[in-house]
């Protein structure tokens, strides 16, 4: 196996839920000893979403995909850092470390004696990366922050949307992987600092500031022009036509974009329509966007009678911006991604073989960053690492029957009770149409059955 | 003057428009020279706006200003044979090279990372592109839109019955300038460790699919396919941005914020910012599945407390109940942010068309902070770089123009 870049690099990492470990994650698949931590009176809330099978099954914190797949190559311990001897095993461990990375509101690592400076004491060039919601200071610091408050607070919001609608979420709360692999970025940028000069620092991150820089046309338009910006669903300042028009089938979309009049007379071409680029109702990007609605509708007309696929290579072998409008299974089986290697297959224990995403997008030539094992079971490495510290099997019993560290949570009730709580009405959401389908059968299709 | 975190890499960056020039800005407000190479019309977000007055000047384009701080510019055709010298002898010195073409293009320049590894072994060559430099798709174009299509973000973002909806700002471009950004920084890295420079292949297809949250992993865990449904996320309503009586809040009641069979007699955040503990008996507030079902009652049972309270009375005090509520700004509001201004958040560059406001910094690096200088005029270091640097003569820069080279 080729070097990784990051090797002998060790990482410390307090993050919880998803910015924090898809930060570490990245630097992990980069070859960093990441070593994550938890509480056995509060795990990782992620620990407890989408439940591998839906299955309502024993053990739930060992089954979850959402924590598999933010954790793959990574360590873990378990501690109960309200007890001194857990708060020692860190203190020697960070002696040990290059970076850490916690993701708290601002006080929690300070009552812990585990802040920045109390580190540095140990390590006196330790990097200490801290996300949060916010930021470290300013009056909404101490503000609970879910990824799902983020990217509005950041202001993206108000850029999406319907034109005439309300302002709207994401799908998904992206700016919380966005603002991961900005904190990312932000330790390997001290990093090489460190090595130029020997020197550490601490790196404070606000997931809602990550996110600004998206506004960045938006905060000039309202400057310059004193607009603020309108909600124009998927159409362009700049690009005419630009949409997302219905394929052939249920629900299947397609997009597409021209930037010029020579890419929308291919485009019109391509559709069998060249005389669109003469009519003047179209002839400019002016008139294009004039008339956008007719044309939405004479470019419905072509789409909806094809695959989402076939429209997108179609033009793009006409030379026309156009992309198939993806679900989260069909992702999985285009050719594209699985060229490029999109995802990994890691063998979890318990799960068997799943198909995990890259968090480093890019692709090198003299090393792969991708997965590297799998997304550590509760408390795996506490021994492991304990011992590479040097603690003997006694210490390491005698830690365990105190609690400081343990490889079980502290429940509150019954575990099979969780795992019933945590099973969705899929069948109902199903019905309801908030999920499209679900295919029991899906390991067979994805070739990774047992 | 203080040190800077990327004190002394040198970067020729031949990119254009969002995504390559956010990377190499990230690097250039870190200490790095970041050398932009313009086409001889300028850089095409130059043409982008928006603009002072929505007069169109290439010199005064917003999206200009705000992505290329702290660089210096020259013109140079790098499609021509002579301007293909010109960069080659730029690369001679630098570290890393950044490039917004697709493979094919490059390699039609001399330019691809095959016939730059020979002369430059040290050199990181870094290229963002729509479906990346290999693959079945590495000829296609595309931009945010086409990758945040390919995605699944898009699927799931929109109401039910109406088209997928692409999150606004071209997020698809930035998620793509941050990975190239990594990208580059772990080359660097290996290069300081193992001595070689090294190819970074990033597509922005690939980069969002990294941003996707869990749609693929529903697949491959559950086999259950995600789709829209007002942009819900699938762990349980309300997480969404509802109506309130000066604009939107976000709705988030968080791990805590209903009643819990643990602790069945305390009244729930919920109940409490909503001032109605009764609703804690009702099923439709209390039941996570009933309340993605029946989504409609929740609403009725939250609006009254809602439609008639200020966003800014709400998000207080839900986040002093710990209700992770949030606000949703507009460009305006964030511009006016007392947070953010207490944080110094925001970074003042002087333009042509006079002095503006862009988006600060992403993170704050206590030893190396970033610093945004403003960005710089079309080749406006022509004469220091081709002159002073590569030691061309007057006569020399005076051909070239001729030509149209620079």
């Amino acid at each position: 196996m080729s070097q990784l870049p990051l090797e002998g690099i060790r990482i410390i990492d307090f993050a919880q839920v998803f910015a924090g470990p898809a930060c570490t994650r990245i630097l992990a698949d980069l070859g960093a000893d990441v070593i994550r931590f938890e509480s056995p009176n509060r795990l990782d809330v992620t620990r407890n979403l989408i439940i591998t099978d839906n299955d309502g099954m024993d053990h739930t914190w060992h089954r979850a995909s959402y924590f598999v797949i933010r954790n793959a190559s990574k360590r873990e311990m378990v501690v109960d850092l309200a007890k001194e001897e857990a708060r020692e095993i860190i203190r020697k461990l960070a002696a040990t470390a290059d970076v850490v990375v916690e993701s708290f509101t601002p006080r929690v690592m300070a009552n812990f004696g585990l802040h920045y400076e109390a580190l540095k004491e140990i390590k006196p060039d330790i990097i200490m990366c801290s996300l949060s919601g916010y930021g470290q200071n300013g009056p909404m610091r101490d503000y609970a922050g879910y990824g799902m408050g983020l990217e509005p607070a950041s202001g993206v919001a108000s850029i999406t949307g319907y034109k005439d609608g309300p302002p709207m979420r994401s799908g998904l709360s992206f700016t919380d992987p966005y603002s991961g692999f900005l904190g990312a970025g932000a330790i390997l940028t001290a990093i090489q600092y460190r090595r130029r000069t020997g020197k550490g620092q601490y790196i404070d991150l606000s997931e809602q500031e990550a996110a600004i820089p998206i506004m960045g046309a938006a905060l000039a338009e309202y400057q310059m022009t004193g607009r603020v910006k309108e909600r124009i669903g998927d159409r362009s300042d700049w690009a005419a036509p630009q949409g997302c028009y219905r394929c052939a089938g249920d629900d299947r979309w397609a997009v597409i974009s021209c930037s010029d009049d020579a890419e929308f007379g291919r485009m019109a071409g391509a559709m069998g329509h060249g005389e669109w680029k003469e009519d003047p109702r179209f002839a400019t990007v002016l008139a294009r966007r004039q008339n956008h609605d007719t044309l939405d509708e004479l470019i419905t007309a072509w789409t909806s009678a094809r695959d989402h696929y076939d429209v997108m290579h179609t033009l793009q072998c006409a030379g026309v911006k156009a992309g198939a409008v993806l679900d989260g299974k069909e992702i999985l089986f285009d050719p594209h991604f699985k060229a490029r290697g999109q995802f990994d297959v890691v063998d979890q224990p318990l799960l068997g073989k799943r198909l995990i995403p890259r968090h480093v997008a890019a692709k090198f030539g003299r090393f792969e960053a991708k997965a590297r094992s799998h997304a550590p079971l509760l408390g795996e490495h506490n021994a492991e690492v304990l011992t590479e510290l040097g603690y003997s099997a006694e210490e390491i019993t005698k830690l365990q029957e105190d609690g400081a560290i343990a490889d079980k949570p502290n429940l509150p009730v019954p575990p099979a009770f969780i795992g019933v709580a945590l099973r969705l009405p899929y069948d109902r959401y199903v019905e309801h149409g908030i999920l499209q389908a679900v295919e029991p059968d899906y390991r067979e299709q994805l070739g990774i059955a047992d | 003057m203080p040190e800077r975190a990327l004190d002394g890499l040198r970067v020729v960056d031949i990119s254009q428009g969002i995504a390559g020039p956010y990377a190499t800005k990230l690097l250039a407000d870190a200490g790095a020279l970041v050398t932009k190479v313009e086409p001889v019309a300028g850089d095409y977000s130059r043409r982008l706006g928006p603009f002072p007055g929505d007069n169109p000047d290439p010199a005064n384009s917003g999206l200009y200003h705000h992505l290329n701080t702290s660089k210096r510019s020259i013109t140079l055709d790098v499609s021509v044979a002579s301007g293909q010298v010109v960069l080659k002898k730029l690369l001679a010195n630098a570290d890393v090279f950044v490039a917004g073409e697709k493979t094919s293009t490059l390699k039609s320049w001399g330019l691809g990372y095959d016939d730059l590894d020979s002369d430059f072994p040290h050199l990181v060559v870094a290229q963002v592109s729509p479906f990346g430099a290999t693959g079945p798709y590495a000829d296609y174009d595309g931009n945010s839109l086409t990758a945040m299509a390919m995605s699944t973000i898009m699927y799931n973002t929109g109401e039910p019955d109406r088209e997928p909806l692409a999150t606004g700002g071209e997020p698809g471009e930035y998620i793509a300038g941050v990975q190239l950004w990594i990208g580059i920084l772990a080359a660097l890295e290996n290069r300081a460790k193992h001595g070689a420079g090294d190819h970074v292949d990033v597509a922005m297809s690939d980069a969002v699919a990294c941003a996707d949250e869990y749609n693929s992993a529903m697949y491959g865990f559950q086999g259950a396919i995600r789709r829209r449904y007002y942009s819900r996320h699938i762990f349980g309503y309300p997480n969404d941005i509802m109506a309130c009586a000066d604009g939107h809040v976000v709705v988030i009641p968080g791990a805590g914020g209903f009643r819990s069979p643990l602790t069945p007699d305390v009244v729930s955040p919920m109940a409490l910012l909503l001032e109605d503990p009764e609703l804690d008996n009702n099923p439709v507030f209390t039941g996570a599945g009933e309340r993605m079902i029946r989504w409609r009652e929740f609403e009725d049972l939250v609006k009254p407390y809602l439609s008639t309270h200020n966003a800014m009375e709400i998000v207080m005090t839900a986040q002093a109940l710990r209700l992770p509520f949030a606000f949703v700004p507009t460009a305006a509001d964030l511009l006016s942010d007392e947070h953010l201004a207490e944080r110094q958040h925001f970074e003042h560059v002087a333009t042509p068309g006079g002095d503006l406001t862009i988006p600060g910094q992403p993170f704050k690096m206590s030893e190396t902070p970033l610093r945004a200088s403003a960005a710089p005029s079309r080749g406006g270091a022509n004469e220091q770089v081709l002159a002073g640097e590569l030691g061309y003569s007057k006569d020399d820069l005076r051909i070239l123009s001729d030509r149209g080279v620079i």
